[in-house]
């Protein structure tokens, strides 16, 4: 059978380097480890440009490359037979690299050294596996889409938006084992996005907010693509930036609200999915995890999925307020832990947030 | 660096670091400037280090022996995991051999150190020994090594060995 670019998909995000064969022009051959291999769809992948090293020059000259990765779990081999395309330099996917890169770079101590310069993209040609004996892949933690079948449920039946809310978060914990999640969603001017609801936090930070652009969440909004860190980084830690730019007054006039973000102090793994109702972006489901290497391609499969559900499901609560004259989000709803619903209601017209009958 | 009108490629310091415990990937290419590569089980620096011995499965190289068939050309990174520090070795010349009677013995000398170098990573044994299995023929690449740079990542990435003083 032939091997699928998705099923190797895992060696991508293995803490295994892949190392890439190219060939100069005068037919010297040039082997050298890349920082980071990115999944695009089922005949491309993206390589990490950071340096205007002889593999970059090579594959100029000559497009033609052989990428071998290694499976983190199981050390099964591929041996991918790749030819360079062109190289993007922003837009979803730069973005996408540049945040996986800056959680890769803080992990191997390699900040200030990685930086990406762009995305190069390669068709994939051919995919073989090296022969070996690998070690037999762990089950999964969980089937995946079985999990997205019963969340799908779950936010279907969900008659307002708090309960559409609640249901995706009782879904992120039952079927995901995700505890730590948020919901935002862009203002009106979609200069900004506040957090709507929250679950798995000290303080559910409702109404606070992040300028488009900011760290993991406001990138994926602004360049409307997921936003996946396996590993920590301070460059886009949404949260201790606003905080910090906050304390600084840079934020003076961007920022209406001075409530700090929710977020975990010792976040190791974050995917920020944008939620959109068709191709208008409403805002973005987030969710972290105090582990390394906790969220892979799968699970952003599986929460993309149920966001296209959350999404077209608010756009239709919004639709039905908006004809009843009512304020433009209404009964919210946030889960901390142990503590009971807040009902939050956001006012548009002044930005005011009540949080139960509190302002 | 030895007073010789000719000095060879590696020194001696290298070639510890060479025959130690790294991660070992050797690229060749074909007629059409096609590459190939392939993870190697050890290497071997002869005494006047003007000669390397990489062992190699025959069976995973892929196109990689018929390439040196054909021109005799490698390009090989060796790479210490736990630190990063990489160099890149061309070679000409390179030939297929068998292994030598003590050879057998250091491909395994060199999984063993492997086992420990990435330990300290965090890589349990089993992964470390599925990664450098060997199920059909090793065999040796014998090549004279001709350039070497420095390919730790960073700004120096790229600089000819002998090149910093």
């Amino acid at each position: 059978m032939k091997l699928g670019l998705d099923a190797i998909r895992e060696c991508f995000d293995g803490t295994v380097p892949g190392v890439m064969a190219t060939c100069a022009p005068d037919g010297t051959p040039n082997v050298a480890y890349l920082s980071q291999t990115e999944y695009v769809d089922e005949e491309h992948l993206a390589l990490s440009f950071q340096f205007f090293n002889k593999t970059r020059r090579n594959i100029l000259a000559n497009p033609q490359a052989k990428l071998l990765l290694i499976h983190p779990q199981t050390a099964a081999m591929y041996r991918l037979t790749l030819r360079y395309l062109r190289t993007e330099t922003e837009g979803p996917l730069f973005e996408r690299m540049r945040a996986k890169l800056a959680g890769i770079a803080s992990h191997t101590g390699m900040s200030g050294v990685f930086r990406l310069k762009g995305s190069d993209v390669y068709r994939v040609l051919a995919v073989e596996q090296v022969p070996g004996r690998p070690l037999p892949a762990p089950p999964p933690r969980r089937n995946l889409l079985a999990a997205v079948r019963a969340g799908s449920q779950r936010l279907a039946g969900a008659g307002d938006l708090a309960a559409l809310l609640e249901a995706m978060f009782a879904t992120l914990r039952g079927e995901f084992d995700i505890h730590h999640a948020m919901v935002l969603l862009l203002d009106e001017q979609g200069q900004k996005l506040f957090t709507l609801a929250s679950c798995g936090y000290e303080h559910s930070g409702i109404g606070s907010e992040i300028p488009l652009g900011e760290g993991v969440i406001g990138v994926a909004a602004r360049e409307g693509t997921p936003i996946r860190i396996a590993h920590m980084t301070g460059e886009y830690a949404y949260g201790r930036a606003v905080r910090d730019a906050l304390a600084r007054g840079e934020l003076a006039g961007r920022l209406e609200t001075e409530i700090p973000p929710p977020g975990l102090s010792e976040s190791r793994s974050q995917l920020a999915v944008p939620v959109s109702a068709g191709r208008r972006l409403l805002g973005v489901l987030y969710v972290e995890s105090p582990q390394d290497l906790r969220f892979g391609y799968d699970d952003e499969d599986a929460l993309v999925a149920l966001a296209a559900q959350l999404g077209l499901a608010i756009a239709a609560f919004r639709e039905a307020v908006d004809a009843a004259g009512e304020p433009a989000i209404a009964e919210a709803c946030t889960v901390s832990p142990g503590g009971p619903p807040v009902a939050v209601r956001h006012y548009a017209e002044n930005d005011s947030v009540f949080f139960g009958e509190d302002y | 660096m030895p007073a010789r009108a000719n000095p060879a490629v590696i020194d001696a310091e290298h070639a510890r670091f060479l025959q130690g415990a790294v991660s070992i990937i050797v690229a060749s290419r074909n007629a059409s400037n096609q590459p190939e590569l392939v993870r190697a089980h050890g290497c071997r620096v002869s005494r006047d280090r003007r000669q390397l011995r990489l062992f190699v499965d025959a069976a995973q190289a892929g196109e990689l022996l018929a390439d040196l068939h054909g021109n005799g050309l490698v390009a090989v990174v060796f790479t210490e995991p736990s630190s990063h520090r990489s160099l890149q070795v061309k070679g000409e010349g390179a030939r297929i051999v068998r292994l030598r009677v003590d050879e057998p013995a250091r491909v395994e000398a060199y999984r063993a150190a492997m086992v420990g170098e990435l330990g300290r990573i965090g890589i349990s044994e089993a992964l470390t020994r599925a990664l450098l299995f060997t199920g059909g023929e090793e065999v040796a690449l014998q090549f004279a090594p001709v350039q070497a740079f420095v390919q730790t990542p960073g700004p120096d990435a790229g600089r000819p060995l002998g090149a910093n003083a």
